[in-house]
């Protein structure tokens, strides 16, 4: 008796220690789970398809000066419209076209165009399930956006690897052209079991308005940046010119301009010499713009041993000769990020700086083309991150486009 | 008789707690196994990490999923510690816009569960950057090398593996 009343005994201590340690085990797994719950409300991400939730925005003005601003939210592709250049905007519309996995952060953003006859154009980088494959997707509307076309593929190599980075132009007539950094070169090399770096910049030139829908393709470069956004602009001749950030021999990444000459084969020009070696990502493109006298203006980053920071340069022969570039913003405060516009005889650059607290819009411009600029000026503040600044242009006035998260897109006249 | 049946039910009652005892641990020990533990990177933490370290050479690799180079680090880096334990070596993710599972998958890919992992919170890209280095613009990989006094060496671009294996393994 006296035996059973210890096993007993011995077999309640054991239970209540058990109770206790499976207790414990799930009190240490709640502390997991509020932990990461504690962090996910802290963060408090902004979730709605609402422009000011938006990672970045594209805005392009259409020819009858109607300011157009896109943005992508959730697999879809959301805009609204202006009557009065960005003072109020009508209700926001989603393009009615399936939901698909749109790149929209950083240097990778969906692009907007116009021609003159209602056509509305959009292009996007759709990205793939593996890892950095992504290809360029395109839709238009030719009823000012009450439809959009059912998107197509504008990379016609049927490969799996990156085709992202899209830039496009619609000229008045509607004629698309759409420039992207693609991978198939690299991705035909490693296939042979050897080496590739960089990617190469293809071309694809279509005009839906007249059925010629298909997209031809069309290498232009090899060996470029493979993460920094490409800078077009068309020049006088109607001649599509391309500056990125190239590859020249071991990793120096520098700037590089063409100019798709009707008559010749396009030649890569060197254009920045800042000597900046990295087997990386800068994650920073230039800036593009040409005027009425075929002048090129041109901004870019670079952290090189002979160049650190914004640059501004121009040259009158398509990047065959340059100005001495002009040192932009203020390298210690993270000047980064440069944007550039010319419009009549005045030209804008702007770009963003970081106070450690506080990130800051700056801009700088020249009434003499850019021969002098007047000191710099600060003209807005984000307080939870900032997109990338972009200038666009309308008549006369040149306006800037800053998507700040959670505080709201803020564009105006400068 | 009565205390006997009491003694078969406390039994079972026993085996079943003990069986769900281990299941749970087994469990929990499973999901660490599979998933990295990552900690939200800012001020606090930083000097936390330093602190860590302090008293030997280690390294800062800071990378992105939008980062091709920096996968080949990841992969460097997957490599040395499978042929040397204990490398004294922080990861930190820089993308704001990317989920969880996104990074989480790369980890687990390149088996870098063993590594003391952050990662930075939406809308604080630059201020971490700015603790770390406001010097650097957020080009990437970017790899500091501290030594064994805390100070710090950094450079951008994908290391060399020689340089990295010199620098965690001493001798």
């Amino acid at each position: 008796m006296n035996q059973n009343i210890n096993i007993t005994r011995y077999i309640w201590l054991t239970l209540s220690a058990l109770l206790l340690l499976s207790h414990t085990v799930a009190a240490e797994n709640h502390k997991h789970m509020t932990a990461d719950k504690g962090v996910k409300t802290s963060t408090q991400p902004c979730q709605s398809a609402e422009i000011r939730c938006a990672k970045t925005v594209t805005s392009a003005f259409a020819p009858n000066g109607d300011l157009w601003r896109l943005w992508s939210h959730d697999q879809r592709l959301h805009y609204q419209v202006s009557a009065d250049k960005g003072q109020s905007f009508s209700a926001s519309k989603q393009v009615d076209i399936a939901a698909e996995n749109i790149s929209a952060r950083n240097e990778n953003r969906p692009k907007i165009a116009f021609d003159k006859l209602n056509g509305v154009y959009l292009s996007w980088a759709r990205a793939g399930e593996k890892k950095y494959t992504a290809d360029v997707r395109f839709s238009y509307s030719a009823d000012y956006g009450k439809q959009f076309s059912e998107p197509v593929t504008v990379n016609n190599d049927n490969l799996l690897t990156g085709h992202s980075f899209n830039e496009l132009h619609v000229s008045a007539d509607g004629q698309v052209s759409i420039v992207w950094l693609d991978g198939r070169l690299s991705y035909q090399l490693r296939k042979q079991g050897k080496e590739a770096n960089g990617s190469a910049i293809f071309l694809a030139q279509a005009n839906p308005s007249k059925n010629t829908a298909e997209f031809t393709n069309k290498q232009l470069a090899n060996g470029t940046c493979v993460c920094c956004r490409i800078a077009i602009d068309v020049n006088q001749n109607a001649e599509l010119a391309v500056f990125w950030r190239h590859i020249f021999g071991d990793n120096i990444r520098e700037f590089a301009l063409l100019t798709l000459n009707k008559k010749q084969q396009p030649s890569l020009l060197q254009i920045s010499h800042d000597h900046w070696r990295i087997n990386g990502c800068p994650h920073q493109g230039g800036g593009l713009s040409i005027d009425q006298n075929n002048r090129y203006h041109m901004v870019w980053f670079n952290q090189g041993d002979k160049g650190k920071g914004i640059f501004y340069a121009s040259s009158i022969d398509a990047g065959k000769t340059l100005t001495t570039p002009l040192s932009i913003g203020k390298q210690s405060a993270q000047a980064s990020h440069p944007h550039v516009i010319q419009n009549q005889n005045k030209v804008d650059i702007v770009w963003t700086q970081f106070t450690g607290t506080e990130h800051q819009l700056w801009s700088q411009s020249s009434i003499d083309n850019g021969k002098t600029f007047a000191p710099a000026k600060q003209l807005a503040q984000a307080k939870f991150g900032a997109d990338r600044p972009f200038l666009i242009k309308h008549g006369n006035r040149n306006y800037i486009s800053w998507q700040r998260p959670q505080q709201g897109h803020w564009i105006t006249a400068l | 008789m009565i205390n006997h049946d009491n003694n078969k039910f406390i039994i079972a009652l026993v085996a079943w707690l003990m069986t769900t005892l281990i299941n749970t641990t087994l469990m929990a020990k499973e999901t660490a196994k599979e998933t990295a533990k990552e900690t939200a990177f800012d001020a606090v933490e930083f000097e936390q990490i330093k602190q860590l370290q302090m008293g030997r050479p280690w390294l800062m690799l800071l990378w992105s999923v939008d980062c091709p180079p920096c996968f080949k680090e990841l992969k460097m880096i997957s490599n040395l510690s499978q042929q040397v334990e204990g490398l004294a070596i922080v990861i930190v993710n820089t993308d704001e816009q990317v989920e969880a599972s996104e990074r989480q998958q790369i980890i687990d890919d390149y088996q870098l569960q063993q590594f003391q992992h952050f990662y930075f919170e939406d809308g604080k890209n630059d201020h971490n950057r700015f603790v770390i280095d406001p010097s650097w613009y957020g080009e990437l990989p970017r790899s500091y090398f501290v030594d064994a006094n805390g100070k710090f060496h950094g450079k951008s671009g994908l290391i060399n593996e020689a340089i990295l294996s010199k620098w965690l393994i001493p001798n």
